[in-house]
C-alpha cells in the first residue's frame, strides 16, 4: 500500500495513457458544457436577437412612419433657423473662431474669403410658441402648433452621398439595410397584403443628386424588408399585371407549382433566401390586387385634393406622393418614404428654393393636417427634413441678388409630428451665425433611437449578426433625446 | 478500503465536475437552458445542505488535528460541486442576476473550486500541508458568506436585519421636487448609508441643510453647478470606480433618477419648487411625470394569457393579430377589406376578446355581429369604426366600453342618439367625429360637458379655405 503510494500517486509521474484519460475526461466536461449553447456552431442571426421578432419591444407610440426626405439638403437658413445676425453681418467674413477648422467640401475650400449671407427670404412667428418659420413655407406655418421644430440636428459627412446614406441606414458607407428594413425587420407588416417599406420619389426643378435603390436596400437583412419602389403612373410595380389571357387562377395554380419547386431547391440548398423568394412572390400576388386598390386616388373627395393642392392629381409629383404616402399609411405600411429632389442650392438660392419650397410646402402640411383629422397623427409619425444644413456664407464671389450656400454638417433643422413626439416644440439652438449648435445637439444616431424608441423598439436591442459582429441601425451609439417625446 | 481504480475513476469525475462549473462560469451569457437541465436546479436547495455540514466537519477534523478521512472529503467535495452546478442552472433561471445572486454564484463556485483543490493536494499527501489549512480556514468564511447570502436571495435582502418602517412613498399630484422626488431617490438609494447611524464620509443626505454643508470631500452639491457638484460627479464615475457611489454591491441610481438629480441641482436645489412651477419644456417635468405615471404594461399584466399558436390561427392575410409588445398579453387587431368579405372573420376574435386592447375595423362593411362582438371586448382603449355603415342602433351596443380612450367613427351614419353612449365612456380621451349624422348642437354640448376630451370635427374651416385659395401650384400656373 505504501510502496504503491509512492509510485502511482506521486502528482509528476503521469505516464502518456493516463494524461490522454485525464484529458479526455475534461474535454468530455466541455463537450457537455457546449451542449447548453444552443448557437456555438450554428451562428443564426435571428436566434441571437435579445428579443422576439416582430413584435415591439414595449408599448409603441407610433405604428408607422411617414418620411418626408428633402433630397439635396434644403437650407436651414431659410427655413426654420432665422438668423438676423447674418442680415446685419452681410459681406463680413466668417469669425476664424465660429467655422474652428470645419472640414470644406471640394466645391468652397479654395476660396479665400467666406462672406456671410443673408437669409434669402423673411421670417414670422407663428403658433402659439413663436416658431420661426420663412415666408416660403406659409402652409407648414399653418400647422406650427402640431410640429416639432428640431434646429439642432448634427452629421459628420459633407457631400450627398454618405450623407444620404448616414440618415437611412446610420452609416456613412453604404452596405447595411436603411431604417424602413430596420422597422420591417423589427416590427413586422401591420398589412400582409402590402410591403411594409415603400418608396415614392419626386423631383423639383433645382440642382439635385441621385437618388440610388441602395438607400431602401434591406443590406444584409432578409430580402424581404427590401424597400418597394412605386413608380407613378400606370403601373405603380412593373409586371405586377398578370399578362393578356391569364386568369387569377391560372396564376395561383402557376404560383402553387413554382412553389412546390422552389421549397424542393430548399430542402436541397438550405438557402434561406429561396423561401424569401416564395414568400416574395406571394406577395406580390396579393399586391395584384391591393396595390391597385390603394394608389387610386379617384375615390377622393374634392375636399381632399384641394387640401393636398390641385398639383396631387398630377402622378409623380410631390403632392401626389403625399396624398398616396396618407393612403399607404391608412392600409398599415409601417414605413413610408418620400424622397423629393432638388434641395441642392450650391446657386440661385433665391429662386430655386421658392420653386422647391411650392412643391411641397402645402403638400406636406395637408398631410399632417389630414392624418390629424382621422387621429392618425395619434399613431403616425411624420418627419420632414434633408441630409444635411447648408453653409452661412455664400459659395462663389460675394453677390447679395444671386449667390448659393455650400454643405454644412454642423447644425441644420427637421421637424416631425405626430407619433409620440411632443407637439409645438422647437428643440435645440444654433448660435448667432446658425453655424454651430449651442444647447441641445441631436446626432443622427440620436435620431435613429429616438424614432426607434417612438416605434416600441429599444435600439440596442434590435441587432443582426453579419459577418462575425452584431450591427445596429445605431451601430455602437445614440441616445434616444427623452425631451421630444411627448 | 477504496479500490485505486475506484478512486481514480472518482478523480476523474471531480475533475470533469471542475472543468464543466468553470465552463457554465465563463461562458454563462450564451447557455440557455433545456426544461429538463432546468429542473436539476430546482433540487440546489436540497442539495446544499450535504456539502456545507459536511465540509464543516471536514475542516473541523483537519484544523483539530485529526486525520480527515478519504471518503468523507470525496462526498463533501462532490457535494460541493454539485450543489454549485445545480445552483448555477438554478440562477439561470432568473435572468438578470442581482448583486446578491451575483456574489452568492461566485463565493459558490469558490467553495467548490477550492474544496476541490484541497481534495487534491489530499490526494497527492499534502492533506495535512500548511496549505491545505489556509485553504480550511478560507473555506470556512467561504461557506458562511456563500450561506448568508443564499439566505438573502430566497428570503429577502432585510430577513435578518431588525424590523423597520420602509414604505415607498407615493408621489402626489404636483409634488414638490426636493421633498417628494429628490427625497424619495436619496431615501431610497443613499440614505442607508448617509444616515445619523453611519454617516459614510461624514455625510449626512437626510435633509436639505445637511446636503448643501457637504461631507469629508467637499461641496456635495452646489446650487446651478451639477456638474461641479461631488454628489453628481460620483454618480457618473464607471461603476468598477473606487469613488462612484452608489459603493459596489448597492443598487445603483437609473439613468433617469442622475438626470432628476442633476436638473434639480441645476435649477438651483431649492425645495420650495413643485412640478407646476417648471416650464413644460423643462427635461426635469417629463423625467418626473415618467416616474409618477404607471407603465401601461403594467395595466396589461392582469388580462388572461394568449398562447402564440391562438394568435397564429386568428391571424390571416386580411386580419392582423399581434401582442402590443413582446411578453404581453394585449393585443392590437387591424382588418382590411378581403376580396370576398366574411363576418366570421372578424366574430371569431371572440376567442379572445378579453385581450384586445386596440382593434380597428375601418373601412369594412360592418353588420350586427360584428358590433356585437366589439361591445363584449371589454378592455377596449383604442377603436376605429371610421368608414363603416354603423348607425344609432349598433353604436348603443358598446355602453360598456368603459376603458375605451380613442375612438374613430367619421364618415358614419350615427347620429344625435349616440352622444349618451360617448357620455358613458368615462376615459374618453379623443373622439374623431366628422361627416356623421350628429348635429354640432349636440357636440358642442358634450364638449362643455367633457372639456378634457379632444373632439375633433375635421380640419377647420378657416384653415381649409387658406389651402384651397393659396393653392402652392394651381392649375392655371400650369
Amino acid at each position: 500500500m505504501e510502496e504503491e503510494r509512492t509510485n502511482a500517486d506521486n502528482p509528476l509521474k503521469v505516464n502518456r495513457r493516463h494524461f490522454f484519460s485525464q484529458l479526455s475526461v475534461g474535454i468530455g466536461s466541455l463537450a457537455l458544457g457546449s451542449l447548453l449553447i444552443p448557437d456555438l456552431f450554428k451562428g443564426s442571426a435571428e436566434q441571437l436577437a435579445a428579443q422576439p421578432l416582430g413584435i415591439p419591444h414595449f408599448a409603441p407610440k407610433a405604428k408607422r412612419i411617414i418620411y418626408l426626405f428633402q433630397a439635396g439638403a434644403p437650407s436651414q437658413l431659410e427655413t426654420f433657423d432665422h438668423k438676423p445676425t447674418l442680415r446685419k453681418r452681410m459681406g463680413e467674413d466668417l469669425p476664424e473662431s465660429i467655422r474652428n477648422g470645419q472640414r470644406l467640401t471640394g466645391m468652397t475650400s479654395g476660396q479665400e474669403k467666406f462672406p456671410l449671407m443673408p437669409p434669402a427670404v423673411k421670417f414670422q412667428q407663428h403658433g402659439s410658441n413663436g416658431t420661426w418659420i420663412s415666408d416660403f413655407f406659409p402652409h407648414i406655418a399653418k400647422i406650427a402648433d402640431d410640429i416639432c421644430v428640431v434646429r439642432s440636428m448634427h452629421t459628420e459627412a459633407i457631400n450627398h452621398d454618405p450623407a444620404i446614406t448616414f440618415f437611412q441606414t446610420g452609416s456613412q458607407i453604404s452596405g447595411r439595410p436603411s431604417m424602413g428594413s430596420w422597422m420591417s425587420y423589427g416590427l413586422g407588416s401591420e398589412n400582409k397584403n402590402l410591403p411594409s417599406f415603400v418608396v415614392l420619389t419626386s423631383r423639383g426643378k433645382g440642382n439635385s443628386q441621385g437618388l440610388y435603390s441602395k438607400l431602401w436596400s434591406s443590406g444584409f437583412l432578409d430580402s424581404k424588408h427590401q424597400g418597394v419602389l412605386l413608380r407613378s403612373g400606370k403601373d405603380p410595380v412593373l409586371y405586377l399585371n398578370d399578362p393578356e389571357g391569364i386568369s387569377r387562377s391560372d396564376k395561383r395554380h402557376l404560383l402553387d407549382q413554382v412553389s412546390s419547386l422552389n421549397k424542393l431547391h430548399h430542402v436541397e440548398t438550405g438557402d434561406d433566401e429561396i423561401e424569401s423568394r416564395i414568400a416574395q412572390y406571394e406577395m406580390a400576388y396579393r399586391m395584384q390586387m391591393s396595390v391597385p386598390d390603394v394608389m387610386d386616388i379617384s375615390k377622393e373627395p374634392e375636399s381632399i385634393i384641394k387640401l393636398y393642392g390641385e398639383d396631387c392629381q398630377v402622378p409623380g409629383t410631390y403632392a401626389a406622393n403625399a396624398l398616396q404616402a396618407r393612403r399607404l399609411a391608412e392600409n398599415g405600411v409601417r414605413f413610408i418614404q418620400l424622397y423629393h429632389q432638388g434641395w441642392d442650392q450650391h446657386g440661385n438660392l433665391h429662386n430655386e428654393m421658392a420653386g422647391q419650397a411650392k412643391d411641397v410646402d402645402q403638400a406636406s402640411a395637408a398631410l399632417v393636417l389630414d392624418l390629424k383629422q382621422r387621429g392618425m397623427l395619434e399613431d403616425t409619425l411624420v418627419v420632414w427634413g434633408g441630409e444635411f444644413g447648408r453653409s452661412n456664407y455664400c459659395q462663389g464671389k460675394f453677390d447679395p441678388e444671386n449667390y448659393g450656400r455650400d454643405h454644412h454638417p454642423r447644425a441644420f433643422s427637421i421637424w416631425m409630428a405626430g407619433g409620440g413626439i411632443k407637439p409645438g416644440i422647437n428643440y435645440g439652438q444654433t448660435d448667432e451665425f446658425g453655424y454651430n449648435i449651442v444647447e441641445n445637439p441631436v446626432h443622427i444616431n440620436d435620431f435613429h433611437a429616438t424614432l426607434m424608441h417612438a416605434m416600441g423598439l429599444d435600439h440596442e436591442q434590435l441587432i443582426y449578426k453579419y459577418q462575425g459582429r452584431r450591427f445596429r441601425l445605431t451601430d455602437v451609439a445614440g441616445n434616444v433625446v427623452k425631451d421630444l417625446l411627448a | 478500503m477504496v479500490s485505486n481504480s475506484a478512486k481514480r475513476g472518482i478523480n476523474y469525475v471531480v475533475f470533469g465536475l471542475n472543468v464543466f462549473l468553470i465552463f457554465c462560469l465563463l461562458f454563462e451569457s450564451y447557455m440557455v437552458l433545456p426544461n429538463g437541465v432546468a429542473w436539476l436546479g430546482r433540487w440546489h436547495p436540497v442539495i446544499l445542505h450535504f456539502p456545507i455540514v459536511l465540509l464543516l466537519i471536514a475542516i473541523f477534523l483537519g484544523l483539530t488535528g485529526k486525520k480527515v478521512p478519504w471518503k468523507l472529503l470525496m462526498i463533501a467535495v462532490l457535494s460541493a460541486l454539485i450543489t454549485a452546478i445545480s445552483g448555477f442552472f438554478l440562477g439561470s433561471e432568473s435572468g438578470i442576476k442581482g448583486d446578491l445572486l451575483y456574489w452568492h454564484q461566485w463565493m459558490g463556485a469558490a467553495v467548490a473550486l477550492i474544496a476541490s483543490v484541497w481534495y487534491g493536494l489530499a490526494g497527492m499527501g499534502h492533506g495535512d500541508g500548511t496549505v491545505s489549512k489556509v485553504l480550511q480556514v478560507i473555506l470556512i468564511g467561504l461557506v458562511g458568506f456563500t450561506g448568508h447570502y443564499g439566505g438573502m436571495v430566497t428570503h429577502g435582502e432585510d430577513f435578518l436585519a431588525l424590523p423597520k418602517n420602509r414604505k415607498k412613498k407615493e408621489i402626489p399630484e404636483n409634488p414638490l421636487i426636493y421633498e417628494d422626488v429628490v427625497g424619495m431617490i436619496l431615501d431610497d438609494k443613499c440614505v442607508k448609508c448617509h444616515n445619523s447611524n453611519k454617516q459614510k464620509g461624514e455625510l449626512l443626505m437626510t435633509d436639505l441643510a445637511e446636503l448643501r454643508k457637504g461631507g469629508e470631500s467637499g461641496s456635495t452639491l452646489i446650487p446651478g453647478e451639477p456638474e461641479n457638484s461631488e454628489m453628481i460627479k460620483r454618480l457618473h464615475l464607471l461603476p468598477e470606480d473606487e469613488e462612484h457611489m452608489p459603493p459596489e454591491g448597492e443598487r445603483p441610481l437609473t439613468p433617469s433618477e442622475i438626470q432628476i438629480l442633476e436638473r434639480w441641482i441645476a435649477l438651483g436645489a431649492s425645495d420650495s419648487i413643485r412640478l407646476g412651477h417648471l416650464d413644460p419644456l423643462e427635461p426635469l417635468v417629463g423625467l418626473v411625470r415618467d416616474l409618477m405615471e404607471p407603465d401601461p404594461m403594467e395595466k396589461w399584466k392582469a388580462l388572461p394569457a394568449v398562447a402564440d399558436t391562438t394568435i397564429n390561427n386568428l391571424s390571416s392575410d386580411y386580419l392582423t393579430v399581434t401582442r402590443i409588445a413582446s411578453h404581453s398579453d394585449a393585443l392590437s387587431v387591424s382588418a382590411y377589406l378581403p376580396p370576398e368579405y366574411r363576418a366570421d372573420d372578424i366574430v371569431d376574435l371572440k376567442r379572445v376578446a378579453n385581450n384586445i386592447v386596440e382593434l380597428d375595423l375601418s373601412g369594412l362593411p360592418l353588420g350586427a355581429e360584428e358590433m356585437a362582438l366589439v361591445a363584449v371586448c371589454t378592455n377596449l382603449e383604442w377603436l376605429e369604426l371610421d368608414r363603416t355603415p354603423i348607425t344609432d342602433a349598433e353604436m348603443a351596443k358598446l355602453q360598456g366600453l368603459t376603458r375605451l380612450g380613442l375612438l374613430k367613427i367619421y364618415e358614419t351614419h350615427i347620429g344625435d342618439a349616440s352622444i349618451s353612449v360617448f357620455r358613458g365612456m368615462k376615459n374618453l380621451k379623443s373622439l374623431y367625429i366628422w361627416e356623421t349624422g350628429v348635429s354640432p348642437s349636440a357636440l358642442e354640448e358634450l364638449k362643455k360637458e367633457r372639456p378634457n376630451v379632444h373632439i375633433d370635427y375635421g380640419i377647420d374651416d378657416g384653415t381649409k379655405a387658406f389651402f384651397v385659395t393659396k393653392d402652392s401650384i394651381s392649375k392655371t400656373e400650369k
